[in-house]
């Protein structure tokens, strides 16, 4: 009851500094509420998550605020931080996932520079004369003085049929005495073999980052543009949430959780082969 | 008035900054001069948007107030816009955006703003300056007297933020104070 309270007077407190900060003096619209509920930044999602901020968005809270991290504005956030017109997230996993966050003994918290979350983004290249669209795995990482964003893995389509082993008997190999001629029998695999990773450690593992940068280096690949961002958490222990931007009318926009899975042991790394489209 | 806001923003700026170059960190208070800074350097955007759609603004003054308004920009700032139809980004150089702006074949234009805006975080990039973003809201409508046509929409600016700390001689001493420029805007058409 307190912190609902607190929420309102604080919501009606803010529209006045909102009123008095606008913009375009004079020429205002006055937002109807959706804007202000709309998550409009990634940033936002955190402080959200976090109770790290008013409900408007406006006051930014600090450790020893009386609000920061408050268990119940976190609980309201929260709720309100799921997409609640689209995505099928049962209630009995969304109050399962709250409950663990806000723990009265191990409550968790989103922190920007902790990693294990990064982004998903799909952008459009030319390629080869053709438009095709490449995944983008991106980390945030310390860097000089601050952080940077770096791309740590890429999903192309045209590239991944590149590669394809053979394995058991349909394998040509290198016969083990091949030294004692001096690997002049190399021309097996450089010449004659139209499968030359056949010739390959076990382990091998083409570097499709490695492959796309040397394509783009050799202009063989032109980037066009983005066409669509999301960001996946693993922060939280035991859950897995994907994170999406709606753009669309009403009051539950912005960027909110579109999946939430409760991850069991081995699910994180599988998911994340699974994300990173190495599956 | 608003300059002596300015100024005021200014001199607090530069009564901190030796405690920025101690600890490079920003304090609560700090942000929020800054924030402030920031706000008024997106309002001067905002003013200066209005008046170059605005299609009584004369080409030449309309030119001198693009002058102005990129040089709000740190050097190689782009607009990238999207609209509800597709996801994928145009990207103009900001001039270009401002000249196209200039250019839209519609007889009334108006341009206002939502009053609401929010201020990220600042985050600090390798190089040792701090980032954020602004995001603001654009109402735009758009009426073409021989065809009828009314064109409205609202759009999303997310407008970066460079914070940097700068250095200036004043009566001999040398004051250092954090400035701030403006750079990348994703313009996102919202179904609002």
């Amino acid at each position: 009851m307190r912190i609902t309270l607190i929420t309102i007077a604080i919501f009606v407190a803010s529209l006045s500094i909102v009123a008095a900060q606008g913009i375009g003096s004079g020429g205002t619209i006055k937002d109807d509420g959706r804007f202000a509920a709309s998550t409009k930044q990634l940033n936002q999602f955190f402080r959200r998550f976090n109770a790290e901020e008013s409900p408007d968005g406006n006051t930014r809270f600090y450790t020893g605020d009386s609000l920061f991290q408050n268990e119940e504005l976190r609980r309201q956030f929260i709720l309100r931080l799921f997409d609640n017109e689209t995505t099928g997230i049962s209630a009995d996993l969304k109050n399962q996932f709250i409950n663990q966050v806000l723990s009265d003994n191990y409550p968790q918290y989103l922190k920007f520079h902790l990693g294990d979350w990064f982004s998903e983004v799909k952008a459009q290249f030319m390629f080869q004369g053709k438009r095709e669209t490449a995944t983008l795995i991106l980390k945030i990482q310390p860097q000089g003085l601050g952080y940077e964003w770096v791309i740590d893995a890429v999903d192309f389509g045209p590239f991944r049929n590149l590669f394809d082993k053979p394995v058991g008997d349909e394998k040509d190999f290198l016969h083990p005495l091949s030294h004692e001629l001096g690997f002049m029998n190399l021309r097996r695999a450089f010449q004659d073999s139209e499968l030359p990773e056949a010739f390959t450690e076990s382990s091998f593992s083409p570097d499709y980052l490695t492959i796309f940068l040397y394509e783009m280096k050799k202009g063989n690949l032109k980037f066009e543009t983005v066409s669509n961002v999301k960001f996946h958490f693993f922060q939280i222990d035991g859950w897995y949430f994907e994170v999406a931007q709606f753009n669309r009318p009403g009051f539950n926009t912005g960027w909110l959780i579109s999946s939430l899975v409760k991850l069991n042991t081995g699910d994180k790394e599988t998911l994340q082969k699974y994300i990173y489209g190495s599956n | 008035m608003k300059n002596n806001i300015i100024l005021f923003l200014g001199l607090f700026l530069i009564s901190t900054a030796t405690v920025f170059a101690q600890s490079e960190t920003i304090s609560p208070a700090r942000k929020q001069a800054i924030d402030s800074l920031a706000l008024e350097k997106v309002k001067d955007l905002s003013k200066y948007i209005s008046i170059i759609g605005s299609k009584e603004t004369q080409f030449s003054e309309a030119n001198r107030v693009m002058d102005r308004a990129e040089e709000l920009f740190a050097p190689g700032a782009e607009m990238g816009v999207s609209s509800i139809n597709t996801s994928e980004i145009a990207y103009y150089k900001v001039r270009r955006y401002f000249e196209r702006l200039m250019a839209l074949n519609y007889d009334r234009v108006n341009i206002t703003w939502y009053d609401i805006q929010y201020i990220s975080d600042l985050e600090r990039q390798p190089d040792g300056r701090y980032v954020g973003v602004v995001t603001i809201f654009q109402r735009f409508e758009g009426t073409s007297i021989e065809t009828g046509m009314n064109y409205k929409d609202t759009t999303k600016k997310d407008i970066t933020i460079y914070v940097e700390k700068k250095q200036t001689q004043i009566a001999g001493r040398t004051i250092e104070f954090w400035d701030v420029m403006l750079g990348d805007v994703r313009v996102t058409e919202t179904s609002a």
